[in-house]
């Protein structure tokens, strides 16, 4: 099993569609992709793996010309091209379909399908007949006969509608078609139809990237699979010659031990008691205990709805029906204000939208979520406030140049301390974590690590949620697992391991449970 | 004051104190230059006459002020004015309400006008731009159904002293605002208030997730405006000894931009009294600058339209250069 | 709107028919039935000198509100609009009273209102200054430029060659076929020229209008350019019926204009809404303002009135939208 990657096709093969090489990308704090290869040949459906921040997104992205890669070089048909806007991708042949479906739900099928080209008559007006007769082939070139091209897209299932951009993409001739987690919200017998026009496309020779989470499609449908990790290429497998356990491991792989200082931690009293928490839409009957000192990590897929969990602890969408006990007593979280009362702090997972104003000082965003501590009669004490920040910026080690620094200026991983420190400075009972060490360097993990240890020595109770599974594996002395909404699975510290962790994730059998 | 150089830590910080400096030194050299051009300009009885008109654009431009910082804008502020305007002379004359409780009714209308603002732009989420053109129409609506065109004269003698008395030769009415003036820059720069504004309208999602009451800071803010705006009505028929029902018509055009013109960014995140008091007095003298060399009074707000876009046009190429 | 969109794609028909169900019906229908409740309180209302007198003083409403509802489905806003045509029917009258030929009088107020509506739309679209301080700014300019240029002075002395609106084709007096004309080449012209869709697109999602080749900038100055043909044409059916003509702006014009534009179907929020629905609103609009007077109401409450309407039609649009939101459709 080779490392590198095969450049070019392998003598006797067609030509490849599709291939970018040696692919190197970084933004300011993250280094998003570092010499990734990959390839797409005609009539086939090619897999990306990975975790999330795992860089598979960059990566498509730079594929459909949103990004312009810093190194490395994008072929199509064997010829070297550049693609410096999306449009350059689609002329190229290149279509991408997002999950965030790109259409117009004021307009019919075949004006979604024909915006920006539609056939025109004379003087310029557009040829309805034609823009109609041609929306009807492409329908039926595809044998999609439930669809019209006059319906509203408005009215139209997420899975129709996922047809309806399938089919824009056809109508700029696409050879290469890059689909993204595109069963994320679709019923089961959207997946099947899905599968059908994905089988048709292929015998087309329309080469597809398919990208998803969910292992058995992708041993349904797809013929060759690459795994990314944190920004790197990892592997290629026929997934006839693959199984699920060899995918997951590679996904996550064995990283080291020594990365997380975990220090055990004498654990206490029950801090959270949360009873069957309904939030619609994604938050489907949730019952967990967190106690204090323990570190409690959830893992889950995307969309499987642990960021939306710990908002509704958090008060920012609160539940519908279930209760929450905090440190014994019943307590109703309606709002962040009430939450941050009752000791619950919650850094987000989104540093630069939600977790951070960047547009403020080191100084004003460490005192943002403890103003009222710091001020008696609604004046903000000044020099307290100061105090802290310098006594953040040393306990976080945050490297800025002095607490007056612009914090959209640092660094991912300083950025992630100060969003830390601010509700540190609240000292929480309870601490939610949403991907602390997303996006961040290797050393700045390790501090947040070694930090996460030491407020649970100090008796915080700590809920992580992470996409990383080393970190949950590492960190945690229980391991939760959700998938659409709900808790699935439950693992003590000795018993979790990235197979079984990985399997409950994706619904999938792990490989010893296979091999049984 | 020490306003403008705690100024310094936000987002756009020497630029922004360099905004306010060069703005200063602009309106020194018109100082000078008007008075050049006019022996009548520069005479403390002008100067303070001025100060008496400005009060009521400058009252409603503070509260204006915060509304701008988090992102929001008030159209309808002048649209109150009239409303509260009416409604003193109104309850006076035709509830028969003593006069001091139809001033203070007059206020709560103003107040009311703005809490609705602010409850529509919070609960139901309707775009600030949009929810307070919609009430401009309705309360100018509201102004002109309810007096019918009627006017409201004969106010008693101590009525007209905000309007046109003095206190120690300051005429009232700035001697109020002076006094807001130094309220308002100090809750903006050294309240959690105050903090609370910068951050919504820098990031209002991040204030949220920081357990800011976004809600409720805005739902203030609006008030304040309408309060603000009813403040002015009262100063303004006090000055004016009569009750119109087109009073205040145009006003949201000088208070908007006296605060863009004082460096307040049109997007949110930045902004000080300080500066949105430079750009009151520099719209203010920039009139009667023109009137006294004989520019029409109407004239004056094709300069003030233009100062408008500029100011905007300015700081937001300098903010792009910036980033 | 969904109802609307199962009946049409049963009956399979696109073009300009199809979404004349929906807010266009609603509002024909409260059209006449408004007529007919106020004809019964007040049988004069009925009368045909009164009714063609509503259609005709308010035509150049929803002239110019075609051109607003571009602006508003594109995702902007204008509130100079009505400074606008003041200026434009100064300008006209003035030429006329100079003794320009009477074809130059009449198409000055397009060329220049072209010309000042594409001037804002470059400012908006590529200074990328909100489209409210700019046409708050314009407003201003143009208003005290009104004033100071003519010094107050009004235009009276017009001569009669230069009264259009008197015309009439067919017996239809022109101020109502330029109405119907405008509204007609308008929603035609929406439905179906690549500019059109790209002004809903632009105005829906703006991302997706970009991925999919539409130059937003482009179309916002088009948009622009478009109201200002359509300003110019109301100016011109405005003045043309006036004989004296004012130097002041016509007071809160702008707000009828939008008023109608929304209440008309055209969202504030952008990407939706027809040109029919804002002509059909004007009407509507002008209906009201006309049977207020008929059931003794005072004139002074109709801004009240326009102005609630403006803002129930709103929060109504916003309610809406969160709706349907909320029932997962992923935007």
């Amino acid at each position: 099993m080779s490392t590198e990657p095969e450049s070019g096709a392998p003598p006797g093969e067609p030509a490849l569609l599709l291939e970018v090489r040696g692919i190197e990308k970084s933004f300011p704090g993250v280094r998003a992709l570092s010499g990734v290869s990959f390839d797409v040949r005609p009539g086939e459906v090619h897999a990306l793996l990975g975790e999330n921040g795992a860089g598979k997104s960059t990566l498509i992205k730079i594929m459909s010309g949103v990004y312009q890669p810093d190194v490395g070089s994008i072929l199509v048909n064997g010829t070297q091209v550049d693609f410096f806007s999306p449009d350059d991708a689609r002329r190229a042949g290149v279509a991408t379909i997002y999950q965030e479906l790109l259409l117009f739900p004021e307009l019919s099928v075949a004006e979604n399908i024909f915006l920006g080209h539609a056939p025109l008559a004379g003087a310029g007006r557009i040829d309805w007949g034609a823009m109609r007769t041609e929306a009807r082939r492409l329908l039926d070139s595809l044998e999609i006969d439930d669809l019209s091209p006059d319906q509203i897209v408005g009215v139209l299932t997420v899975g129709n509608r996922q047809r309806v951009e399938i089919l824009r993409a056809l109508s700029h001739d696409a050879r290469i078609l890059i689909m993204d987690e595109p069963t994320a919200a679709l019923t089961e017998s959207d997946v099947t139809r899905l599968f059908d026009v994905v089988r048709r496309l292929k015998q087309r020779g329309v080469g597809i990237v398919y990208i998803s989470h969910r292992l058995d499609e992708i041993f349904a449908i797809a013929d060759r699979v690459t795994v990314l990790r944190d920004g790197a290429y990892v592997g290629s497998r026929d997934v006839a010659e693959t199984n699920v356990g060899e995918l997951v491991q590679m996904m996550v792989g064995r990283r080291l031990e020594s990365l997380f200082p975990k220090t055990a931690a004498p654990i206490g009293a029950p801090v959270l008691e949360a009873r069957d928490l309904v939030r619609r839409p994604l938050t489907k009957g949730v019952s967990l205990t967190v106690r204090a000192g323990e570190i409690v990590g959830i893992a889950g897929l995307v969309g499987s709805g642990r960021s939306e969990l710990a908002q509704t602890l958090f008060g920012m969408t609160p539940s519908e029906s279930g209760d929450i006990r905090l440190n014994g007593q019943s307590v109703r979280i309606n709002s962040p204000e009430t939450a941050r009362a009752n000791g619950v702090a919650y850094v987000p997972e989104d540093r630069a939208t939600q977790g951070l104003v960047r547009g403020m000082s080191v100084l004003h965003n460490f005192s943002l979520a403890a103003l009222g501590s710091l001020s008696r009669t609604g004046f903000i004490d000044r020099a307290a406030e100061r105090r802290m920040a310098l006594e953040g910026v040393a306990r976080f080690s945050v490297k800025t140049s002095s607490v007056d620094e612009i914090a959209g200026r640092l660094s991912g991983g300083n950025q992630q301390k100060i969003v830390l420190g601010k509700w540190l400075a609240n000292n929480p009972k309870l601490l939610i974590l949403d991907e602390p060490t997303r996006g961040i360097d290797v050393g700045a993990k390790a501090e947040i690590h070694r930090l996460m240890s030491q407020l649970a020595g100090e008796g915080v109770a700590i809920l992580m949620i992470s996409s990383e599974l080393p970190e949950v594996l590492g960190m945690s002395d229980r391991v939760l697992v959700m998938r659409e909404g709900r808790l699935v699975a439950e693992f003590d510290r000795e018993n979790a391991t990235s197979e079984v962790v990985g399997s409950a994730m994706m619904g999938g059998t792990s490989s010893e449970e296979r091999a049984a | 004051m020490s306003l403008a150089i705690e100024m310094k830590t936000f987002r756009v910080p020497r630029w922004l104190k360099r905004h306010e400096t060069l703005l200063a030194i602009i309106l020194l050299i018109a100082l000078f230059g008007l008075g050049l051009m006019n022996d009548r300009f520069l005479t403390l009885d002008n100067l303070l006459n001025q100060g008496r008109v400005m009060t009521e654009f400058g009252l409603i431009a503070l509260p204006m002020t915060f509304v701008i910082i988090t992102g929001g804008i008030d159209l309808s502020v002048g649209a109150i004015v009239g409303l509260c305007a009416i409604m003193l002379g109104y309850s006076w004359k035709t509830f028969g309400f003593p006069l001091p409780l139809a001033i203070v009714f007059s206020l709560f209308v103003g107040a009311l006008a703005g809490f609705i603002n602010g409850l529509v732009i919070t609960r139901i989420k309707v775009p600030p731009l949009i929810m307070t053109i919609a009430t401009l129409a309705l309360y100018r609506g509201l102004a002109e159904g309810i007096s019918q065109a009627h006017s409201v004269r004969g106010y008693p003698e101590w009525f007209y002293f905000l309007g046109q008395g003095d206190v120690f030769g300051v005429p009232t009415q700035l001697l109020l605002l002076l006094v807001l003036i130094v309220i308002f820059g100090i809750v903006l720069d050294r309240t959690t208030f105050g903090r609370a504004l910068y951050a919504i309208g820098a990031n209002e999602t991040a204030a949220r997730f920081s357990a800011l009451s976004v809600d409720r800071v805005k739902l203030v803010v609006y008030t304040l405006s309408g309060l603000a705006s009813g403040l002015a009505a009262w100063v303004l028929v006090s000055r004016v000894t009569t009750t119109r029902m087109d009073m205040g018509s145009g006003y949201e055009l000088d208070v908007i931009a006296a605060v863009v013109l004082g460096g307040t960014s049109i997007f949110g995140g930045s902004g000080t009294i300080w500066g949105t008091v430079i750009g009151l007095v520099m719209i203010q003298l920039l009139k009667n600058g023109l009137a006294l060399t004989g520019v029409k009074g109407d004239a004056t707000i094709v300069v003030i339209g233009v100062a408008l876009i500029l100011s905007v046009l300015i700081a937001s190429s300098l903010q792009r250069r910036r980033d | 709107m969904t109802a609307t969109a199962i009946a049409s794609s049963a009956s399979g028909r696109t073009g300009m028919f199809r979404r004349l169900a929906g807010q266009e019906l609603l509002l024909a229908v409260a059209i006449v039935a408004l007529a007919v409740v106020v004809g019964f309180i007040n049988p004069r209302f009925l009368a045909m000198r009164n009714l063609s007198d509503i259609l005709l003083g308010n035509s150049y409403i929803a002239i110019a509100a075609v051109g607003m509802s571009m602006v508003i489905i594109s995702g902007n806003i204008d509130i100079s609009v009505g400074a606008l045509i003041g200026v434009l029917a100064t300008i006209s009258g003035s030429l006329a009273v100079a003794g320009a030929p009477i074809i130059v009088t009449w198409l000055a107020p397009l060329v220049i209102g072209v010309a000042v509506m594409a001037a804002q739309g470059a400012i908006i679209a590529y200074l990328r200054i909100p489209a409210i301080v700019v046409t708050l700014g314009m407003l201003s300019i143009l208003k005290g430029g009104l004033i100071s240029v003519t010094g107050g002075k009004w235009i009276t002395d017009l001569p009669q060659n230069f009264h259009l609106a008197d015309l009439s084709l067919f017996g239809v007096p022109m101020p109502v076929i330029i109405m119907v004309l405008a509204t007609v080449l308008a929603a035609l012209w929406m439905r179906n020229s690549p500019i059109g869709r790209a002004i809903y697109a632009t105005g829906g999602n703006p991302e997706a209008a970009r991925l999919c080749g539409v130059n937003p900038q482009r179309t916002v100055l088009m948009v622009f350019a478009l109201h200002g043909f359509f300003t110019g044409l109301a100016s011109l059916v405005y003045a043309t019926q006036l004989r004296v003509i004012q130097s002041t702006t016509p007071q809160g014009l702008e707000l009828t204009v939008i008023t109608a534009a929304v209440v008309g179907g055209v969202s504030i929020l952008g990407g939706v809404g027809t040109v029919v629905g804002a002509t059909l609103a004007a009407i509507l609009i002008a209906e009201i303002t006309s049977a207020l007077v008929f059931i003794n109401v005072s004139p002074y409450w109709t801004d009240a009135l326009r102005g609630g309407l403006i803002l129930a039609t709103v929060i109504a649009d916003i309610l809406r939208r969160q709706r349907r939101a909320a029932q997962g459709w992923k935007r």
